[in-house]
């Protein structure tokens, strides 16, 4: 059974049409990636499964039910933990305080266990949120997402701005979230090492998806690979 | 001059600018939150003072100093549910023409059920008597509104500090939009903090009526005070808030012993030079409101 399926959804940024038409499926357990380059309407997508930019059309539907009209908090209330591009911390909390933001739902995730699977937070617990480094920020995000107990976890570019060691670590976490039985869709553009995690693909090129398939056999596409990671390499480097 | 004149005019102030303070906390709650700047706060606290003196004679006037507050957040939270919840996210020129026809409202209302003289509102009598002769001023009445004012703002920072609804309201200052996204019901939430603004500006009501007298028009006069308390402590700040409030009512206060013709104005002048000093106010954050 599938964690979440979205169908034809067309949405708009005011008068400008983004998304045309992307239909998806995340399965129960799985981790699936949907890649593109920078404006494909990766973001664009996650906000309208998650309802902060509601589709004009099609329809979305999480644990079986239509959640197409719904308000976000909603939505999340049923158990979507969503970590945003950027990872939109609570620059004024403190981390502590940043973590009883999230609605409790039951479930193993509480701010103890956080702390455990994040030691570096627990050292910053009074520290706000301002004064985290990137990968700090990063962790508090996912975390303060695990705290509402999600049976699917939606990340927008985990690894954005962040160190390789960093980076590694945050993957690495991503896959555990698999093991413990979350199903997790994730925006990346590190190609390389979102494919090494994930069970399926959709690449998304304006506003389209152009491809879909699983991890390992895009993977084996070497050539294609490289195209794409070389596009968001190069991306990296523009200046922001 | 003689230092008791000082004194009394100075406590004044203090007294004056614990209202602004209670207006404007109410305020900035609403407008951090909901990006609302309400425009009717004034009428509801003229709403707050008139229930406590209809209500007192039934009551008595300790159990009507919570009560007219409540009913008046009550009244405000139908106002939000039905009016102002639909202007949300829109330009703020809609919301700000609403609650300033509802302020209209809300003055006629008063006038229209308890009548277009002031009312004399008498806490009781033990609290009226002086606590010296020296310091005639000094009533044991106001002293006790001074106390209610402080435990107001402590109850409040309390709950701002301390309490998951509190956290939540916080974090929604910034980002209302993440904290939706984490499961947080913010229509609720918003809601909620409606209701605690509205019932700081009941509360300011009572104490009001009490100290002077009930008039349709007691709100009107508070609230472009309580805006400049705002202004001048740093939008978004709520510490700031409260010491913007003391410091414009101890001014102008200080104000009226040597040009009492200056006492209103000179407010004005406090935010004029705060904003050229420093945009932000005094405790503002950079980048709150943009």
């Amino acid at each position: 059974m599938s964690t979440l399926v979205a169908d034809g959804l067309h949405t708009y940024y005011g008068k400008s049409h983004i998304l045309h038409g992307v239909s998806l499926e995340v399965a129960e357990g799985k981790i699936t990636t949907l890649l593109g380059r920078n404006g494909a309407g990766k973001t664009t997508t996650l906000r309208s499964l998650v309802g902060l930019t509601p589709s004009r059309e099609g329809k979305v539907t999480i644990f079986g039910r239509d959640t197409t009209r719904w308000p976000t908090f909603r939505v999340a209330a049923l158990g979507v933990g969503y970590v945003p591009e950027g990872r939109k911390i609570f620059p004024n909390l403190t981390v502590d305080d940043n973590l009883k933001v999230p609605l409790q739902r039951p479930g193993p995730w509480t701010a103890a266990r956080v702390y455990e699977l994040f030691p570096r937070l627990a050292e910053r617990k009074e520290n706000r949120g301002r004064q985290l480094s990137g990968g700090e920020q990063e962790m508090l995000s996912i975390g303060r997402a695990l705290l509402l107990n999600p049976k699917l976890l939606i990340l927008d570019e985990p690894s954005q701005g962040l160190a390789p060691l960093i980076v590694r670590e945050v993957f690495r976490v991503v896959a555990r979230m698999r093991d413990e039985g979350i199903s997790v869709l994730l925006v990346e553009q590190n190609v390389r090492m979102s494919l090494e995690i994930s069970d399926q693909v959709y690449v998304l090129d304006d506003g389209k998806v152009v491809h879909s398939g699983s991890a390992a056999e895009l993977a084996a596409d070497e050539e294609r690979v490289r195209a794409m990671a070389g596009a968001s390499a190069e991306e990296w480097t523009l200046p922001e | 001059m003689d230092t008791q004149l000082i004194l009394f005019n100075g406590f004044n102030g203090l007294i004056v600018g614990a209202f602004y303070v209670l207006m404007a906390l109410g305020l900035s709650l609403i407008l951090n939150l909901s990006g609302v700047i309400n425009f009717a706060h004034g009428g509801f606290l003229a709403v707050g003072g008139y229930l406590a003196y209809t209500l007192t004679p039934y009551i008595g006037f300790w159990p009507s100093l919570l009560v007219a507050p409540t009913l008046t957040a009550i009244l405000g939270v139908v106002i939000e549910r039905t009016m102002v919840r639909r202007l949300y996210g829109r330009d703020p020129l809609y919301s700000l023409l609403l609650t300033f026809g509802l302020a209209f409202i809300f003055e006629d209302m008063t006038r229209a059920i308890w009548g277009a003289q002031g009312v004399p509102f008498a806490p009781p009598e033990y609290l009226s008597q002086p606590i010296s002769l020296d310091l005639f001023f000094v009533t044991y009445y106001r002293l006790f509104m001074m106390a209610v004012v402080f435990i107001a703002v402590l109850a409040l920072f309390m709950f701002l500090r301390y309490t998951r609804i509190g956290v939540r309201i916080r974090a929604g200052t910034l980002d209302l939009e993440t904290v939706s996204a984490l499961g947080v019901n913010v229509r609720a939430l918003r809601t909620l903090n409606f209701a605690v603004g509205i019932f700081l500006a009941g509360l300011a009501g009572v104490l009001a009526g009490g100290n002077l007298s009930l008039e349709p028009t007691m709100g009107a006069n508070v609230l472009m005070p309580s805006f400049v308390a705002i202004i001048v402590g740093g939008v978004g700040s709520l510490p700031g808030t409260l010491v913007g409030g003391l410091l414009i009512g101890v001014a102008a206060g200080l104000t009226s012993v040597w040009f009492p013709s200056a006492s209103e104005a000179v407010i004005y002048v406090i935010m004029a030079v705060v904003l050229l000093v420093r945009p932000r106010g005094l405790m503002g954050e950079e980048g709150v409101m943009t």
